[in-house]
């Protein structure tokens, strides 16, 4: 469900803003994300290195340059919900229902690594029975504790229904689709749920939400409260927590945040944003016998300084790290990496489970928008955006095409047949030519298309475009991504040819965001654009199930473009009424030739280099990270 | 002198006042206006309530601005909601690794380009006043973050002399101990300073040695080495003094380029991404800190000024 947008670090190399995990369309600030790597299985997932793991050792791992954590409550305000502060403190500490990311690197529910068994569905009502975890003062993590983070998430989406108290929200959506909760045993939560839906999209999308939390926890500033049992005091706990949780120096020796039911516990936070943690001897879930006992994550002003440190090695080697793009070895045909230009480090791309694009601007406001609204000139403007060249050109051979309205990569089952054939409109600038060309357009190669035959038939430009309407269009774009801006020139270039004129104007992340929420910077009728980039598109984090509720449905809060299409709503709610996948795929292969979006290539979230005596498994596309299952080999 | 001295505490003390006004001016013209800008976006109606208390900020003008100058005169710079820290803890942070960086470079530039542009003036249009010409150019014009890059690829990464990496212990004590992670940026930023400094001296050396003092001195007898060092480099310092107080707001500032590439969260890299964030908190804390600097290294300037040259004091009287 997190839209996209999570301003997740990004990776290394991308030079991506720090990636905020918002259910924000947008929102992925950033992130670099950390390289996640995680290993989602046990020891056994992944590769394993020749040799034999030894228990012990402190690995190093390099957080994305610019981004330290900065709030340790997992139940994160929008500002917070980030994939530094998600990826990189809280889920290394504190366990969320449901885990994601299954041993073989795809998005799926795994089982292994969940608090709870797969939830059992009755009709209206959902069982879920918890597992034997425990907290690391001792107490169970039993049905209270995810009662407790229901009464608090219910109460503070109530107070704001949107993003503010809790970055994952979605209106209409988990908890106000949740008709009660109540503990039915020590161990058994039972909820009653309104309406019709389907149950997968409950479980990726809804459960994947919660985090247990202990009754450490529930308190005020005035002592002990009882938020676990009725939602009355919630407020008061929820604001106790969320300024706790805003006093970074506390952490480290803080009573509530050092009672983890994770396998890591914080104990060192210095000036510079350099953390440790120390394995928790009390974790109750699965561990290779062999792993680490440390895990410390650098901060790093630049991804510069943190290549040069990979490089030089010496005395204290960078365990993990991440590789800059513009540094990245182009991989020879059929394989997926380059030679590394690091010695004695293995390199592996990662991508985030998501989808990239970037929107039209669909509002009512825009003076462009007769263009924009017909089908065949966004099918042109596809037809200019060259993914296979920007994959082999800015992103190195690193990177994936975007298919559809689903994330092409890791290769799912949710992505449909047809679209798993690869780009559904490979670059041909003479059938985008032509396109116009056949719809009324006088194209001028040396100058600015022009509309000459105005009129709704099949030969016309359109409803509403009028005659001597010109295909002149403005691009926002966030600043920082190398990649992206060659990307875009390339996209302004081709577009020239057949005389679209595209207008590339620089912004920062937050500047962009700005621009397509209609900030405090944009006049009083929205900001002019016709086209906004903030070049890390969609997180499917926390809501894994690739649903087109939260991106493309009318009103929905990631639809940014206010995109519009009855047909599309109605595919759209029946994939979330039922659970057959062939529903799904009906969708998108109708929203693909839609095209509400530009599609544009998948970069990589992070080229990640692990040292070769240092096992890390396999690569987790959420993002999340699994320090538990590392260990060195001797 | 005494007069000199306390004239000129009170200019920088009504320059103080000068430059907080404009800093909390800036406050008025930020997108949002004062509260929502010092919010950075995470407003809310506790932070909203907090900021007007502790700021006045819903006072008028003149009252906010005094009651925002008792908090700055308390210590309190603000905080930052973006980074979930008080500007002052940051500046505490920032400041003396910033601090330790650029006086260290600075020192080691001037004890090279002092004796270096002297010994060019002396030998002036000789082979060696060429290559040095030669060499300051290059230093004043390479790049930092180019030869930075260069000096971590040969010293960092192919002979592992020196970390490639700046120190990242805390406090001064910590970053001046640590010379195997202080040596390339340091190095990085004297070439510069070197470049720069050696230039002012072998001009004003080259003015000095064609004045009649020194011709005057050098007929009475005087050695060499005391026209030199008491006439000659007593002269050219004079420019010097000057350049040198007014490089406090510059190494206040920090360098961002190395900072960046050294991975050292000094003031410079601190304040550009509190541009990026839009985090004003920071950006005005820090540059009010700068400004502060400022001001202060102009005084030091005139009263190096003075010690250097009697004829300021003379005039002052």
């Amino acid at each position: 469900m997190r839209r996209g947008l999570q301003r997740h670090g990004i990776s290394g190399g991308q030079g991506r803003p720090e990636a905020t995990r918002r259910r924000r369309p947008a929102a992925l600030t950033g992130g670099l994300l950390a390289l996640a790597l995680a290993a989602a299985g046990c020891a056994s997932a992944g590769s394993a290195s020749p040799g034999k793991p030894t228990a012990g050792g402190t690995a190093t791992y390099a957080l994305p340059p610019n981004t330290t954590p900065n709030y340790i409550f997992p139940l994160s305000p929008g500002v917070y919900f980030s994939v530094v502060n998600s990826s990189n403190l809280q889920l290394l500490m504190y366990r969320p229902l449901y885990w994601f990311g299954t041993a073989n690197g795809l998005p799926y529910l795994n089982e292994q690594l969940s608090l709870a068994y797969r939830p059992v569905y009755r009709k209206h009502t959902v069982t879920i029975r918890l597992k034997k975890y425990q907290w690391s003062n001792g107490e169970k993590v039993d049905a209270k504790d995810v009662v407790f983070w229901m009464n608090m998430l219910t109460a503070v989406t109530k107070i704001s229904s949107s993003s503010v108290n809790w970055g994952g929200y979605v209106p209409h959506e988990f908890p106000s689709n949740v008709l009660s909760v109540k503990a039915i045993g020590a161990y058994k939560v039972q909820m009653k749920i309104k309406g019709s839906f389907s149950r997968q999209w409950f479980t990726d999308n809804e459960l994947s939400q919660i985090t247990p939390m202990p009754l450490a926890w529930d308190v005020t500033t005035t002592g002990k409260s009882d938020c676990a049992v009725r939602t009355t005091n919630c407020i008061a706990v929820f604001k106790y927590l969320d300024a706790q949780s805003k006093s970074t120096s506390t952490w480290v020796h803080s009573r509530l945040w050092s009672v983890v039911d994770g396998p890591w516990q914080l104990t060192g936070l210095n000036s510079q944003g350099l953390l440790t943690f120390s394995f928790n001897k009390e974790y109750s879930g699965p561990v290779p016998p062999a792993h680490i006992a440390t895990f410390k994550e650098l901060p790093f002003t630049s991804e510069e300084a943190e290549y040069n440190v990979l490089a030089a090695g010496g005395r204290n080697p960078l365990d993990v790290g991440y590789l800059p793009t513009v540094d990245a070895p182009v991989p020879p045909p059929g394989r997926a990496v380059g030679a590394n230009p690091v010695h004695g480090y293995r390199l592996q791309p990662l991508y985030q489970w998501g989808l990239s694009y970037f929107p039209y601007n669909f509002a009512s406001s825009d003076p462009q928008l007769p263009i924009i609204s017909q089908v065949y000139f966004r099918h042109a403007l596809q037809l200019l955006e060259n993914q296979a060249a920007i994959i082999q050109g800015p992103l190195h051979g690193y990177g994936h095409v975007s298919t559809g309205p689903v994330g092409s990569f890791p290769r799912t089952r949710y992505l449909s047949p047809q679209a798993g054939k690869g780009d559904p409109y490979p670059y041909d600038p003479v059938a985008a030519r032509q396109l116009l060309k056949t719809h009324g357009w006088t194209v001028n190669p040396t100058g600015v298309t022009i509309c000459r035959h105005p009129g709704t038939g099949p030969t016309n430009c359109g409803k509403g475009v009028r005659a001597g309407a010109q295909m002149k269009f403005t691009l926002y774009y966030a600043t920082g991504q190398t990649w992206l801006e060659s990307a875009l020139l390339q996209l302004k270039s081709n577009a020239a040819q057949i005389g679209i004129e595209i207008d590339l104007i620089p912004k920062t992340f937050n500047g962009v965001l700005g621009v397509v929420e209609n900030g405090s910077g944009c006049p009083a009728g929205g900001c002019p654009w016709e086209l906004a980039d903030w070049g890390v598109g969609w997180s499917y984090v926390p809501d894994y199930l690739p649903t087109g509720d939260e991106l493309f449905q009318t009103g929905s809060f990631g639809n940014t473009g206010l995109y519009s299409n009855r047909v599309n709503d109605n595919l759209i709610k029946q994939t979330l009424n039922s659970s057959n996948i062939k529903l799904m795929w009906n969708w998108q292969n109708y929203l693909t030739k839609q095209l509400p979006v530009v599609y544009q290539p998948d970069a990589p979230s992070a080229l990640v280099e692990s040292i070769n005596s240092l096992h890390i498994g396999t690569q987790n596309p959420t993002l999340a990270i699994n320090p538990e299952d590392w260990y060195f080999i001797r | 002198m005494t007069t000199f001295i306390v004239r000129r505490l009170l200019q920088a003390v009504a320059a103080l006042a000068l430059v907080s006004f404009l800093v909390f001016a800036f406050l008025w013209l930020l997108p949002g206006g004062p509260q929502q800008a010092m919010l950075s976006g995470a407003a809310s109606a506790n932070h909203l309530h907090q900021l007007r208390h502790d700021y006045g900020l819903g006072n008028p003008a003149v009252l906010a601005y005094l009651s925002w100058l008792g908090q700055v005169l308390h210590g309190n710079l603000g905080y930052s909601y973006v980074e979930n820290a008080s500007v002052g803890s940051m500046l505490a942070a920032s400041l003396p690794r910033t601090l330790a960086l650029m006086i260290t470079a600075t020192a080691i530039g001037l004890a090279v380009a002092i004796p270096a542009g002297l010994a060019q003036a002396i030998r002036r249009d000789a082979a060696t006043d060429r290559v040095a010409r030669a060499l300051s150019y290059v230093g004043y014009g390479m790049p930092s973050f180019f030869l930075g890059s260069i000096l971590i690829l040969i010293f960092a990464v192919r002979l592992h002399w020196f970390g490639a990496e700046g120190p990242q212990s805390a406090g001064i004590a910590g970053v001046l101990t640590d010379w195997r992670d202080l040596t390339l940026p340091v190095l990085t930023l004297a070439v510069a300073t070197v470049a720069i400094f050696a230039r002012y001296v072998r001009s004003a050396a080259i003015d000095s040695l064609a004045h009649d003092y020194v011709r005057t001195a050098r007929a009475v007898g005087s050695g060499r080495r005391q026209v030199l060092t008491k006439h000659v480099l007593r002269n050219s310092l004079i420019p010097v003094i000057t350049l040198a107080g007014l490089s406090i707001p510059r190494i206040l500032a920090g360098a961002l380029v190395v900072e960046s590439l050294f991975n050292i969260q000094g003031m410079g890299w601190r304040l550009w991404q509190a541009a990026q964030k839009h985090d004003f908190p920071v950006l005005l804390g820090f540059i009010l800190v700068i400004g502060a600097g400022a001001v202060v290294g102009s005084l030091l300037a005139d009263v190096g000024y003075m010690l250097a040259d009697p004829r300021v004091r003379f005039r002052e009287r």
